[in-house]
This record gives structure tokens, C-alpha cells and sequence, in this order.
């Protein structure tokens, strides 16, 4: 049971790793056809567990419905959004546009999907506003240089900041477009640099860690 | 005047049959082009080296009498005569040795020859004939031609080591050596690894969610199963879990991707197994949303605004969804934790929540909240690592301004061509 459950998988990832690995140094059709397969596969894996994730939609909010838990009338909203598209896809054909006529699969695509996605979108705009509302809220040393930098952004950025920063600051003879640019040049960019770095070791030694069994939570402890 | 007319009729029968038997004037022949009065000379055509096989490489000297406005024109075909295809056209100043885009333990290039590689896949399309390739090239100057060489031919084949790589390889066979080391001496004496704020709040969010009764929410983005950081994601879903299972509180995992759902099943059910309550587990901990985006983030939204969690993860890979979510949890009055690798929305997630692991942090969690000393190894890689990059850097940096100072010309692109990656 051990060898189906633990050895066997360990020597799929392995395997599957190392040509993974070895395939990034190897130019050859042979390993360009290696990683068109396992991109095949993974598609149709995902397709087949898309299934899964359908049933279990709709599973916990038909539970949802039937035991009227908090916010079930919501859940209703799942499956009639879930037929405003299936139902005008199937009579559609699939196709959004006929002879440069929207079909019922289209209409439902632009003036429910797009609006909707849209929507929520758009609200980004409001949180964008509160959360820099709450960066301003200066609580330590390294907030107020956040708070700082982005206050010469936003000044920057509007023709009344211009005119401000000019007629305070203008005897240093730097314009607030130049100290933007350098902003988002140089610490901007060095810290941004410097997460990367980490990020991309850390990913390297996680991936090693999977790759020669070090790491292997994903399949439960013996 | 009969006479008269008799010889008006004469005249024109006579001038209309002129025109019969006339000399026709001669076809107007085409002229053929004027062959060019030069001839490229030295004209060499090799398979492109570390490729898949679909290249070549074109090599012939450069012509020190070449003008502003002579173009060379690089012609291929598959046949074995005529049925010659335009491949490139460019500056008789462009497409030096030197212009090759490779480092200089894999290619020595030189500013006397033109070196061109030809895509073939660009005139041939993917399939490529499975035949030699014969090439000439053209030298223009007001699109006439003034030169051309005698064509060349070459057969492309798949190459089975990018030696160009050979940089990344020996960076990447460090890092494996150093790897094993830490594991093995972790095995022996264990090692000391920093803390880290984020992971140690874990303990006091699930402990506040117990205390108030309130579902904790853990999103793990909308990555797929073969992204890094949704990896890391399910490591830490296993030790919050227990976590959870172990003080009896409610965790609700709703997921973008349905692999994802999957695999975060098997790991939450082995959570609660090994803190000793498979009673608790339940199928819909894990329950799939949506793989749309911004239908994911409303979603989840609602799920925040109206259940008002005790605490919010956002572990994985997000997007623009990650304020979204992450502010309307700060709205509800969760205590939150995040962790992304997506440097772009860290910024969003340091503002939103209390805490917030940046990048490699993240990967790093699972080993950390695990304590299991050959994990925690992982965590000193990652410092060497960085330290082995930071010294590099440094070294590379005093090296590149020497070079410039003193203008040493070939040792300065040499230093750069060991941090590029090919």
C-alpha cells in the first residue's frame, strides 16, 4: 500500500521533474515534444477537474437553498446566472455573432458577463481610494516614507500638484516629474529587483524540495 | 477624271496593302536584369547553434566599401535549384558577429563578418521540409543589385545542450549542493532560522477566531496547481488546518481553480486527520466559486461581508482581486493575513492587512510553520542563496566600473554576459 500511496507517486515527481529541469537545457525537438505533452495533459487533467468543481458548486449551494442557510437567496442567483449563459450558448451554437448579429449567446456574454465583470472592476476604484486613505495613517518609520513617496506621485500627477510643487519647491530647481522618474527608477525599482531575487531562489529551492521528495505534504504523512 | 479616281484607288489599295506586308517590328523584349558585376565572396552557412533545429546561420565578411544605402538581401529555399524566398533584408551596417545575442563562451563573434541567423519557421511555418536549405545573398544599393554570392546549402538539426545556459546551469548545480549540505546538516545539528512576524500571528488569528465563534476565510488565489506560490499555498492550508482542527474552529477555503479544490481536499483532510478530528472535517470546507476572476472576487466579497470572519489568509497568486478582497476584509474587521510572490500586489496587501509575507517568505511558510528540521533546511538555501547573489552582484558591480573606467571593452559585455540569462 506504501508503494502505491507514497513510492510510486515520489518517483512519478521525480522523474517528471528532473526531464522538467533537464528540458530547460535541452534544445531538441525531442524536449520541445516532452513539454507539448505534458502541457496536453494538464489541459485535459484540468478539464476533467473542472467537472469536479462544477458539482461541487452547485452541491454546496443547493445545500445552501435547501437548509435556507444564512444568505440562500443569494445561491439562487448561482444557477439563474449559471442559465442565462448555458441556455442561450446551447441554442446559439456556441457563437456570439452571426452576420454581424448578436446572438443570445452574445447578448448575454456583453450585456450580463462584461457589464458584471466590469462592475466589479470599477469598484477597484473605490478601494484603491480607502486603502491609500488608510497607507496615510502614518504608524511607523518605514509607512511614512511609503506615505511620502506617494504623495509626490499623486502631486505629480496633476496639474495643480505642478503648479504647488513649482511654486514651493521650485528653487531646487528639480521639476516633479523628474523626481517621479527617479522615484519609480531607482528605489522603485531596486526593491522591486530584490523581491525578485528572492522570489526566484525561493522557487528554485521549493521546486527542488518537490522534486527529490523533501517536501511532500501535498500527500498526506505516513 | 476616271483616270483620277482609278488612281486614288491604286494608291490607297496600294498604301492599305503596305501596311500588310510590312516589316512587323521586332517583339519587345524584356531585358533581363544586369547580373550583378560583383560577387559576395566567402559566403558559409551553418546550423544556428542551441537551437531546436529550425535555424541557420549565414557568415560572410564584411565589405569595408559597403555604403549608407546598400542592403543586403538574404534569399533561402528548399529546392535544390530556383524557387528562392526573401528571408531578411537589412543595413550593410547591421548584423555583426558581435550582434548575436550570446555569451562569450558559447560564441566569438566578430565585428569583421555579418553573422545573420535565418528563422526558417518564419518563411516555411512550423513544418519545416525535411531537406537541405540552399541560401545566397544579395547585395542592393537603389534596389538594384550590385553583388551576389554563389548559394550555400545547410541541413538545420536539433542541438541536445544550450550551452548558453551553461551560467544558469552552474548557478543552479551550486544551489543543489548547497541544498543538500543544509539537509544533511540539519539532520545532524538542526539549524537556527529567523522569525518571520506573519507566521507567528497564524496562531493568534485562528486563536481569535476560536474565541469569537467566527469561520476563518483562506483564499489561495487564483494561480493554477502548477504555480509555485499556490504550492506553497496548500503547504500552509495543511498546518493552518491543524491548526484549526485542533482548536475545534470553522475554516472555509473557497477556490478559483477546480485542481486546486482538489488537491486542497486531500491536504485539509489530512489535517484534521493528524490532529486527531476526522469527525470535523467536512466535504464543503473546500468549495469551488469560480474560474472567472472578478466572479471569484465578488463572490468571496459576499461570503466576507456577510459571514464577518475572524480572520482572512490571502496565500497564492492574485491578481487585481487581491484589494478587492483583501479591503473588504479589512472593512469586516478581520485580522488578516497575505502572502503573495506577485510583487506587483504586495503593495495593496501591505496596506489592507496586518501582516504580509513577501515572495519568498511565503514559500518559506510551510517549512516554518511545520518545524520539521529537514523543511526548515530549505530556509537556509534560500538565505545562502541570496547571500551568494548579493556577493555576486557586489563583485559584478565592482568589475563593470573598473571595466568602464578603464574601457576594457570585451570585459565589461563578458561580466554582463555572466548575470544574463539566455
Amino acid at each position: 500500500m506504501k508503494l502505491i500511496k507514497k513510492q510510486i507517486p515520489l518517483a512519478i515527481v521525480f522523474v517528471t521533474g528532473v526531464l522538467t529541469l533537464i528540458s530547460y537545457y535541452v534544445p531538441h525537438k525531442v524536449s520541445v515534444d516532452y513539454i507539448e505533452t505534458l502541457n496536453k495533459w494538464e489541459n485535459i487533467v484540468v478539464a476533467f477537474a473542472f467537472l469536479l468543481g462544477l458539482i461541487s458548486l452547485f452541491f454546496s449551494h443547493y445545500n445552501k437553498i435547501a437548509r435556507k442557510g444564512d444568505g440562500w437567496g443569494y445561491s439562487i442567483f448561482v444557477f439563474i446566472g449559471f442559465l442565462a449563459i448555458i441556455i442561450p450558448a446551447y441554442v446559439s451554437g456556441g457563437k456570439q455573432m452571426v452576420e454581424g448579429v448578436l446572438t443570445p449567446l452574445g447578448w448575454s456574454y456583453k450585456y450580463i458577463y462584461t457589464a458584471l465583470s466590469g462592475t466589479m472592476f470599477a469598484v477597484l476604484a473605490f478601494y484603491i481610494v480607502s486603502t491609500a486613505y488608510r497607507s496615510f495613517r502614518i504608524k511607523s518609520p518605514q509607512a511614512f516614507v511609503l506615505f511620502v513617496a506617494a504623495f509626490i506621485l499623486i502631486l505629480g500627477k496633476v496639474p495643480l500638484g505642478q503648479i504647488i510643487w513649482d511654486s514651493a519647491l521650485g528653487w531646487t530647481g528639480q521639476s516633479v516629474s523628474a523626481v517621479i522618474e527617479w522615484i519609480m527608477q531607482v528605489p522603485a525599482v531596486a526593491g522591486k529587483r530584490g523581491i525578485m531575487i528572492g522570489i526566484s531562489i525561493g522557487a528554485i529551492v521549493t521546486s527542488l524540495k518537490i522534486i527529490f521528495g523533501i517536501e511532500k505534504q501535498y500527500m498526506g504523512k505516513d | 477624271m476616271t483616270k483620277h479616281k482609278v488612281a486614288l484607288t491604286l494608291f490607297l489599295t496600294l498604301f492599305a496593302a503596305g501596311g500588310l506586308f510590312a516589316a512587323k517590328p521586332a517583339p519587345a523584349v524584356k531585358k533581363a536584369p544586369a547580373p550583378p558585376a560583383a560577387v559576395i565572396g566567402g559566403l558559409t552557412a551553418v546550423d544556428m547553434p542551441y537551437d531546436v533545429g529550425n535555424a541557420a546561420m549565414l557568415k560572410w565578411a564584411v565589405n569595408p566599401a559597403d555604403t549608407a544605402d546598400t542592403f543586403y538581401v538574404v534569399y533561402v529555399s528548399s529546392l535544390a535549384t530556383g524557387g528562392w524566398l526573401e528571408a531578411d533584408r537589412f543595413a550593410a551596417s547591421a548584423k555583426t558577429g558581435k550582434d548575436i545575442e550570446l555569451p562569450f563562451w558559447a560564441w566569438d563573434g566578430s565585428s569583421l563578418e555579418h553573422a545573420v541567423k535565418i528563422e526558417l519557421n518564419n518563411t516555411y511555418g512550423d513544418s519545416l521540409p525535411d531537406a537541405a536549405f540552399q541560401f545566397k545573398v544579395a547585395a542592393e544599393k537603389n534596389k538594384q543589385a550590385i553583388a551576389e554570392s554563389l548559394p550555400v546549402s545547410v541541413t538545420p538539426v536539433g542541438n541536445w545542450f544550450r550551452l548558453d545556459r551553461l551560467n544558469n546551469l552552474v548557478l543552479l548545480i551550486a544551489l543543489i549542493v548547497i541544498f543538500f549540505w543544509a539537509v544533511s546538516h540539519a539532520k545532524r545539528k538542526g539549524l537556527f532560522i529567523r522569525r518571520i512576524a506573519g507566521l507567528d500571528a497564524i496562531d493568534e488569528a485562528i486563536g481569535r477566531a476560536t474565541e469569537m465563534g467566527k469561520p476563518i476565510f483562506y483564499v489561495p488565489g487564483i494561480g493554477s496547481m502548477s504555480s509555485i506560490s499556490t504550492i506553497a499555498s496548500a503547504f500552509i492550508l495543511g498546518e493552518v488546518a491543524k491548526k484549526v482542527a485542533q482548536y475545534d474552529s470553522q475554516i472555509k477555503v473557497p477556490h478559483y481553480d477546480p485542481v486546486v479544490m482538489t488537491v486542497c481536499k486531500e491536504v485539509v483532510k489530512q489535517s484534521y486527520m493528524e490532529a486527531g478530528r476526522p469527525d470535523s472535517y467536512r466535504e464543503d470546507i473546500n468549495h469551488f466559486v469560480s474560474a472567472d476572476q472578478f466572479s471569484y472576487a465578488a463572490s468571496v466579497d459576499g461570503m466576507i461581508s456577510r459571514e464577518k470572519p475572524a480572520a482572512c489568509f490571502y496565500m497564492g497568486y492574485f491578481m487585481a482581486e487581491s484589494l478587492l478582497l483583501a479591503e473588504v476584509g479589512a472593512t469586516s474587521g478581520a485580522i488578516q493575513i497575505a502572502g503573495t510572490d506577485v510583487e506587483h500586489q504586495l503593495p495593496f496587501f501591505f496596506t489592507a492587512c496586518d501582516y504580509t509575507l513577501i515572495g519568498e517568505e511565503l514559500y518559506a511558510a510551510g517549512a516554518y510553520l511545520s518545524g520539521e528540521p529537514m523543511l526548515k533546511s530549505a530556509l537556509k538555501v534560500q538565505d545562502f542563496g541570496k547571500l551568494f547573489v548579493m556577493v555576486s552582484i557586489a563583485i559584478g558591480m565592482i568589475c563593470v566600473s573598473v571595466g568602464a573606467k578603464f574601457g576594457w571593452d570585451s570585459f565589461v559585455p563578458a561580466i554582463l554576459n555572466l548575470f544574463q540569462n539566455f
